[in-house]
């Protein structure tokens, strides 16, 4: 059967049209809709078989690459989506206009890893970020004030890099296609200026991915922000973000930039755990060590194009971790502060349940075996090593060093501590957590699931 | 059933699965948890004795192997199977399970469910170490005992339990993470050199020569180093030992211990024999430095526990000595070293943690005269301090005798130094015991101490039947080992020519 337009685009309407849904809809019936279409549209990736047309020039590619980052996204939207807490809704979210904005934004982030030309890139951008200014500030306090405020005058300010850039681009380039920076390296004239110029187009998803020096925001967004928002940015928009970089990396291909990414992947593992160290607030603590995992995805990228496997899987398992302890937090947080150290202290003996599954989703972060995150790692680590930057992965191992520190720091006050949570009120723990949980326990020992197809979508890298 | 790598499979996930129903037990049902723990680990103790029986000690290499793909994309397997060294490993751990659980049962009151769990799962763990024959499988089960140990150690421990296990926690990782980095270098190494993609061990022999070579060797030697623990990466584990309740001590001292050396047997030694070769020395002096220096350190404690403690650097350093000379009777002596160093350090901190459990004290100056109120539990602690010591008759002595006199043909001033140590020995734990036992009860509290009960004679009769028979009858083991050890002396290029003592070092 010849393919259309419409299957094309059928995941996106399908995420979108019950997004729009939900605003019209009571308010307890937003999440059930929002929940429902993306469902819908990961199911209609699952099984559609990815097509060979290309409509509006290659603004939208549906290859193999295309299913396997919609997959990544509609999973981490979903599972955002049906771990918000009623109470988030209740208390200080907007529910209609929550469950309709985090929807569109991850279509935004569908559409921006389909797209085959960079302004297809930049539009899509914009649908990321729109929705995200908003739901950054959906606290009427002063520290939702600020998270706001900062997310969105640094998210101009790195989408205007972005634009920059593209004019420098396509100035010298003469193309607007991805797949054209592969030209920079035989370029005679304007070189410098295209190589530049794709460096800024870079700079602006290092902004969402939050790598240094482009992570100052992040700790009091994460924090200022509501907890969900928080998970939904922490993994599904960084997921993209680190997928749009990457796929620009191989693209250009150029040593200089591997030069960079080193640098950048050295100093964002370093800033990230160093600023880790002295946090109490666990979700401050959470924002800086995804700051943290930036670093470490980026040192997968010295491995090149067939890096891609082992950054998609850690992809997956860091945003599964990820999503799992910010939903934790966001259930058991009393108030906007969110929660301390001294809060989670004695978790463990009041409700083991949740306690089990935050130590899962932080061993796993920590990357302790046998859990998925060691996997991730072990294998993003190895691409580095056969990249020829041993040195970065030493730099790596002794940052993850580092962070043992405060994911231990979480672990002690759950399980040795005594007081603080003991008298939280036990709230339901959801079934998707428990979900979230298997996967980053067993993921790693399944890891084939998910490297074996990456590899086998790998000729489509740019 | 035949005996093969499905009771060999059995045996490693028993205590796991085992561990997993008892976690999930409701609170009502709490009081099972410690019963169910130990019919478990008993349980699993059958399929470990038969691999015991049915090993067939004529047979050099692994036996009860089984090789199946795991994860494909990386080109690791899962691979199992036991040689002669593992093998004894692999049962002490099993054996020394049961033991562990039952000295529990009135010590840990808080979480019991949590902690039978804990206890098991690490059982799994160890015993995934001993058995696996890939290095990523190696790796998952040397990194995943940490968490088990280090909720033991958290939760259950004494008054510095936090400090002492995020120590423990961070020690081990950096030396682990270290040898992350070494593995992936050989992996890519190997890949580069032939093609594939593999995490067999046994592709991994005489791996990398010259500089590399060395600088492999030392990341590997490093963590596993510190896991034994040589002088001067020991500081982890009085605090450790100190701060884990009985059961994890045991366990510490019985057998993860055993682990770092165990790695200097199955990997660091065979994959650069000639780093070993170089470095031997140097390392094995670290090794023998250790024994005077625990031992010392030990006769100046009056906490026994933190006495055990350092006994056991000692102990393990004269270990680390009979490996890396490789000389046939000394590794093997070496090998059996690590299980007597199990059993009795096992019964010693067993012992420790009954006169705690009677006194909540472990200060030597608190007791005093306890053999005329224990006089069972005095006769005990007699038997389990000779071991110790290396008294003729139990097992003590062959292990040390033998690697003493392994040593003395190549590394003469080492062996000398070492047997320094075995002396000195005798003289802290006599002292200890002397303080403990005899004398007149001067301390009141100590009055009416109740003797051994009923549980506790079943916890120590096991250990005290092995300590003898080992002396008395060591060939049962050590016959299992002579294969294992000529395969490891072969691999490692050895053995090393003998010297006078005035040439070595040279």
């Amino acid at each position: 059967m010849e393919k259309t337009l419409l299957d094309l685009i059928a995941p996106l309407l399908l995420a979108a049209v019950p997004a729009i849904i939900a605003l019209l809809v009571r308010p307890a019936w937003a999440q059930r809709a929002a929940g429902i279409g993306l469902a819908a549209a990961l199911f209609n990736v699952f099984i559609s078989a990815p097509a060979n047309i290309l409509p509006f020039g290659q603004s939208l590619v549906y290859d193999p690459l295309t299913k396997l980052f919609w997959l990544l996204i509609l999973g981490a939207a979903l599972a955002a989506v049906v771990l918000t807490p009623r109470a988030a809704c209740a208390s200080e979210l907007p529910a209609n206009e929550y469950y309709f904005l985090l929807p569109i934004s991850a279509v935004g982030l569908m559409a921006m890893l389909a797209a085959g030309d960079l302004i297809g890139v930049f539009i899509a951008l914009e649908v990321v970020s729109l929705p995200l200014y908003a739901l950054a500030a959906a606290r009427r306090t002063a520290a939702g004030a600020e998270a706001g405020y900062k997310y969105f005058l640094l998210g101009s300010f790195g989408a205007a890099l972005t634009v920059l850039g593209i004019a420098f681009f396509y100035g010298s380039v003469g193309s607007a296609l991805i797949t054209s920076a592969a030209a920079i390296a035989g370029l005679t004239a304007h070189q410098a200026a295209a190589s530049a110029g794709f460096l800024l187009i870079m700079a602006g998803f290092a902004f969402k991915a939050a790598l240094v020096p482009f992570h100052m925001w992040v700790p009091d967004v994460y924090e200022g922000s509501p907890s969900p928002v928080g998970a939904f940015m922490a993994s599904a928009v960084k997921a993209g973000a680190v997928l749009v970089l990457f796929r620009l990396f191989v693209a250009a291909d150029l040593p200089l930039y591997y030069k960079v990414f080193w640098w950048v992947a050295a100093l964002t593992m370093a800033a990230g755990n160093i600023a880790a160290l002295p946090q109490t607030g666990v979700k401050r603590m959470l924002a800086y060590s995804s700051v943290a995992h930036a670093g470490y995805l980026l040192t997968g990228f010295m491995g090149g194009k067939a890096a891609f496997p082992a950054v998609y899987f850690y992809l997956a398992v860091y945003a599964a971790a990820t999503i799992g302890a910010f939903s934790l937090v966001a259930i058991l947080e009393k108030e906007e502060k969110g929660v301390t150290l001294d809060g989670l202290r004695g978790l463990a003996a009041a409700d083991p349940a949740k306690a089990a599954l935050m130590a899962v989703f932080v061993l796993s972060l920590a990357g302790i075996p046998p859990l998925a995150g060691f996997f991730g790692k072990f294998w993003l680590f190895a691409q580095a090593v056969r990249g020829g930057s041993p040195g970065l992965v030493v730099i790596a191992v002794l940052a993850s060093a580092v962070s043992l520190y405060y994911y231990l720091s979480i672990m002690t006050a759950m399980y040795a501590g005594k007081g603080g949570a003991s008298d939280a009120p036990r709230a339901r723990t959801p079934f998707t957590l428990w979900l979230l949980g298997a996967f980053v326990l067993f993921g790693g020992l399944a890891a084939d699931l998910f490297l074996l197809p990456a590899a086998r979508a790998l000729p489509f890298l740019p | 059933m035949m005996i093969g790598p499905d009771l060999l499979n059995i045996a490693i996930y028993l205590p796991l699965a085992a561990g997993a129903l008892i976690a999930l037990l409701p609170r009502a049902k709490e009081h099972l948890s410690g019963p169910l723990a130990l019919a478990a680990s008993l349980l699993a103790f059958i399929p470990a004795l038969a691999l015991y029986l049915g090993f067939d000690p004529a047979l050099p290499g692994m036996q009860f192997a089984q090789d199946l793909p795991w994860l494909s994309a990386l080109g690791a397997r899962y691979a199992i199977g036991l040689d002669g060294v593992s093998l004894l490993m692999f049962i002490l751990t099993a054996f020394l399970g049961p033991i562990a659980v039952l000295s529990s049962f009135e010590a840990v009151k808080e979480h019991r469910r949590f902690y039978y769990a804990s206890l098991l799962a690490l059982q799994t763990g160890m015993l995934g170490v001993f058995a696996a024959l890939d290095l990523l499988l190696f790796y998952v089960f040397w990194e995943a005992m940490l968490i088990p140990m280090y909720f033991i150690i958290g939760i259950w421990g004494g008054q510095r339990r936090i400090y002492a296990s995020v120590k423990f926690f961070i020690y081990t990782m950096a030396g682990s993470l270290l040898m992350l980095a070494a593995i992936l270098w050989l992996y890519f190494g190997h890949q580069a050199k032939t093609g594939v993609y593999t995490f067999a061990l046994g592709a991994y022999g005489n791996a990398a020569a010259g500089g590399t070579g060395m600088l492999l060797f030392l990341a590997f030697a490093l963590a596993f180093a510190i896991k034994v623990p040589l002088w001067p990466f020991h500081t982890w584990l009085p605090d450790a030992h100190v701060e884990a309740p009985t059961a994890g001590s045991i366990i510490l001292a019985g057998v993860l211990l055993k682990m770092g050396v165990y790695g200097f047997i199955r990997i660091a030694v065979p994959f650069f024999p000639e780093a070993a070769m170089a470095a031997g020395w140097p390392i094995a002096a670290l090794g023998a430095f250790g024994v005077i220096y625990g031992s010392l350190t030990a006769w100046a404690q009056g906490d026994i526990k933190k006495l055990v403690a350092y006994s056991s650097v000692a102990h393990l350093g004269i270990v680390m000595v009979g490996v890396l000379v490789l000389e046939p009777a000394a590794v093997g002596g070496a090998v059996l070293q690590m299980v007597n160093h199990g059993l009795s350090t096992g019964a010693l901190f067993l012992c420790v943690g009954m006169l705690y459990e009677r006194r909540h004290t472990r200060l030597m100056a608190d007791y005093g005269g306890i053999a005329k109120v224990m006089p069972a539990f005095a006769a005990v602690f007699m038997i389990v301090t000779l071991s110790s010591i290396g008294l003729p008759g139990l097992n003590g002595f062959i292990g040390e005798f033998l690697i003493l006199f392994g040593t003395f043909k190549v590394w003469p001033c080492l062996a000398l130094v070492s047997l320094g140590g075995v002396i000195l020995s005798a003289v802290y734990m006599l002292g200890m015991y002397q303080k403990v036992f005899f004398g007149p009860v001067t301390n009141p509290a100590n009055k009416d101490l109740p003797d051994l009960k009923v549980r506790e004679w079943l916890c120590v009769l096991p250990l005290l039947a092995l300590i003898v028979w080992i002396g008395v009858y060591p060939n049962f083991f050590l016959r299992r080992i002579d294969a294992a050890v000529n395969d490891y002396i072969r691999l490692a290029g050895g053995p090393r020519p003998a010297v006078t003592l005035a040439q070595e070092g040279k």
